[in-house]
């Protein structure tokens, strides 16, 4: 073994820093544009909230009649840019502030807590040695990809609020609970990558699912930015797995998450 | 902890059989992406014929003599339809990237015997998956009554050549590949706002993932390889030897920028 495998930070930090200040700039300049997207759509989306609000009576019993969101009790605010839905579990469909456009606005806000969590719980675990040593680039991967998540949330919250909804800053979805069962109970970072894959997969699906259903053009646009990334974070993941990294030529819909999962 | 989460490093044998799963995910992959392509076919051409009379979607007459004034009609309004233009320009980029790639692997370092077997592998599967998109792409072009796109981008044509002579090390054709695989994600995002379907909006959203994955590996590789540590560079890595940098050098942006994406007409068919 050279000694350049015996102490390969050493090698290559430097230069991998540097790089990472370059797309540091470029990330600025894209996030630019995203704001430019997403106040376009806070402003739209914030006069459609306000009419949905004076017809939700009529959409309940629709939903109702169309067998839509059969969904379990979940504890979330009501009204307001300041409250918040939060929980794993939900009220009523019919009891959901978020209709539309609105609604995939909040799934998403909802999967990206679920991820920011799910890391945290990952790096907390590593933190007291539950996965054995971790190694620097895996704890990395960790690090930046909750903080991408943590973004992405707060840009799809920041909608809600402009609309004078609730953001949700809990994980209020029905498939929060399995996930977060299998990350408590992985023992090996192995386990804990294959639980993460699925649900980078599942974000991806969701995102492409959203910029072919939403009808907003903010919206569009920030859910196909977004979409890209989390293929990424996938790719990575199957990287470290030993699969092939890019197995699939279409990201595809099958695993996206329906907005009917939200219990908020 | 072992060096990786699963058992040794594969072998060519392994990582063929790897690639023959990958190649079974890809073709079912490609089966529905042709499913969305046909969809998208049939609603474009409602769309834009019935906006190109004046009339609703609904007023179409359907049948065997909807369908010839249909077919007739349909030359016409390709040639200056926005969706038939950024179908076009985006089999160009794929024209390109499998022209690109073909060069690669005929390079020693890339496709040859002193070759890493996962760098090859990635660029046989990743030009097989850029030939998928590129017939595919045709193929909704064609079923609008299009000219089909079968010449490489005249943009990044020029930039490739430019580069040919540069490519006399892995890092330098990595390097290449990134900028063909953003500029294709970059203007397949971008497309996504600009076409007139859902379902076109889909296809395009769902390729672009995929070019983004294409990157997000070559950047890893391309740092492993600029870092002096090409031998990091296999399935599955030799975790707690990779440097801490290189968790997250694959995906430098939060949300997937635009700014270099191509314009509908940079590779339409004139």
């Amino acid at each position: 073994m050279s000694a350049r495998e015996d102490n390969p930070i050493a090698i290559t930090e430097g230069e991998l820093i540097s790089m990472t200040r370059d797309l540091d700039e470029m990330h600025h300049e894209s996030m630019r544009e995203v704001n430019g997207n997403m106040a376009s759509l806070t402003d739209r989306l914030a006069g459609i909230a306000q009419s949905q609000a004076s017809r939700r009576s009529l959409l309940f019993g629709s939903l109702a009649v169309a067998g839509v969101g059969v969904l379990a009790a979940c504890g979330s605010s009501s009204s307001g840019g300041g409250k918040t839905a939060t929980g794993t579990t939900g009220s009523p469909s019919g009891s959901s502030p978020y209709m539309g456009d609105l609604k995939v606005v909040a799934l998403a806000a909802a999967l990206e807590n679920l991820a920011v969590a799910g890391y945290g719980l990952v790096l907390s675990n590593a933190t007291k040695g539950a996965y054995g040593k971790v190694p620097p680039a895996i704890a990395e991967f960790a690090t930046v990809v909750q903080k991408q998540h943590k973004d992405h949330g707060a840009a799809w919250n920041s909608v809600l609020k402009g609309a004078g909804l609730p953001q949700v800053t809990g994980t209020p979805l029905t498939i929060a609970p399995q996930a977060v069962s299998a990350l408590k109970s992985a023992k090996t970072l192995g386990d804990v990558a294959k639980v993460a894959r699925g649900l980078e997969s599942a974000a991806a699906q969701t995102y492409v699912f959203a910029a072919a259903n939403v009808s907003d053009s903010g919206g569009i646009a920030t859910a196909a930015s977004i979409a890209p990334v989390e293929a990424m974070h996938e790719a990575i993941l199957l990287f470290v797995l030993g699969q092939y990294p890019v197995p699939n030529a279409d990201i595809g819909i099958s695993g996206a998450v329906q907005p009917s999962a939200l219990t908020a | 902890m072992s060096d990786s989460l699963d058992g040794p490093v594969l072998d060519e044998p392994g990582l063929a059989c790897l690639m023959e799963e990958s190649q079974d995910l890809h073709a079912d992959a490609m089966r529905a992406g042709r499913h969305q392509l046909d969809d998208y076919v049939a609603a474009a051409k409602e769309s834009s014929f019935a906006r190109s009379r004046g009339l609703g979607a609904g007023a179409l007459v359907v049948g065997a003599a909807g369908a010839t004034v249909l077919g007739s009609a349909l030359p016409a309004f390709a040639a200056g339809n926005t969706d038939v233009q950024v179908l076009q320009t985006a089999a160009s980029i794929e024209n390109l990237a499998v022209a690109t790639y073909g060069v690669a692997l005929g390079l020693p370092f890339i496709g040859g015997g002193s070759a890493n077997p996962v760098v090859k592998a990635f660029a046989q599967m990743t030009m097989k998956q850029h030939q998928d998109h590129a017939k595919g792409f045709n193929a909704a072009v064609k079923q609008l009554g299009g000219k089909e796109q079968h010449n490489p981008d005249p943009k990044y044509l020029a930039y490739v050549n430019s580069q040919k002579p540069k490519l006399t090390n892995a890092s330098a054709v990595a390097g290449l590949a990134i900028a063909l695989e953003d500029v294709a994600a970059q203007t397949y995002t971008k497309n996504v706002s600009q076409v007139s379907t859902g379902d076109l909006r889909q296809l395009f959203a769902g390729v672009a993932g995929v070019e983004a994955q294409h990157k997000a590996i070559l950047l890893a590789v391309k740092a492993l390889i600029d870092g002096g540590a090409p031998q990091l560079i296999a399935l599955p890595p030799k975790l707690n030897k990779l440097p801490k940098a290189a968790g997250s050098v694959g995906f430098p942006d939060t949300f997937y920028p635009t700014k270099s994406a191509s314009p509908a007409s940079e590779g339409a068919v004139k």
